[in-house]
């Protein structure tokens, strides 16, 4: 009953599986500015602010969808390997697996807080890119990292 | 909050592996109760008293520090 928020265990590996190619991938489109130019298509846009031109509230804008492709690729895999249920998931595991997602926001809204600070302009905007993941990325690494602190701990029965 | 899981595991003779399928929950749950860092829900107390067919009361003991 306390586990039907979670995948099927089976996700996480098919999530991570898809979540590592394609972190690189995004990364590397995100600082070379990589698109692949078959990729620019008219697509349905509401609030559409151009950087030259009028602002759309609807209508058709040409646009690049690589980006789109691989925030949704990135978001969807790691959902899959956050939120799957692991093999021996019972209400302790749910308890770290709680305590884990507040560590995971109160450090990604550190550290925005310090971008709010002390980053500006273009780069604040590479920042709110990245953000849209590290929620999710700091509670997978802490998620994990605790669980195998966990198994490593478990003493040997005497 | 202390308890005698630990002892009343010997007493039955059931390993931490056994307990946990017992009361379906991962040996690491075990485990960590025994060593206090974890105290489980109602629901998983009133299995174990039944499992070692005794109360919970008599399992888990309260100390000073509960109620600060």
């Amino acid at each position: 009953m306390i586990k039907n928020y979670l995948f099927h265990n089976r996700y996480k590996k098919i999530g991570l599986i898809i979540l590592i190619p394609f972190t690189i991938i995004g990364l590397i489109s995100m600082f070379t500015g990589f698109e692949p130019s078959f990729l620019s298509i008219k697509v349905p846009a509401s609030f559409a602010s151009q950087l030259f031109g009028e602002d759309q509230l609807f209508g058709m804008i040409e646009n690049n969808v690589w980006n789109e492709i691989l925030g949704m690729i990135i978001i969807i895999s790691s959902l899959m390997v956050a939120f799957s249920r692991e093999k021996n998931e019972d209400e302790y595991i749910l308890k770290i697996r709680l305590n884990s997602l507040v560590w995971a926001v109160y450090l990604n809204y550190d550290i925005l807080l310090i971008a709010i600070l002390f980053v500006y302009n273009l780069s604040f905007l590479n920042v709110m890119t990245l953000n849209i993941f590290t929620v999710l990325f700091f509670f997978i690494i802490r998620f994990n990292w605790q669980l195998n602190r966990l198994n490593k701990s478990l003493e040997n029965e005497k | 909050m202390k308890n005698n899981i630990k002892v009343e595991r010997a007493k039955n003779g059931i390993t931490q592996a056994e307990l946990a399928r017992k009361i379906q929950v991962s040996r690491q749950t075990i485990n960590a109760m025994e060593l206090s860092k974890y105290i489980p829900s109602t629901l998983l107390a009133l299995r174990l008293a039944q499992i070692f067919n005794t109360s919970v009361g008599d399992l888990f003991i309260l100390e000073e520090s509960d109620w600060d």
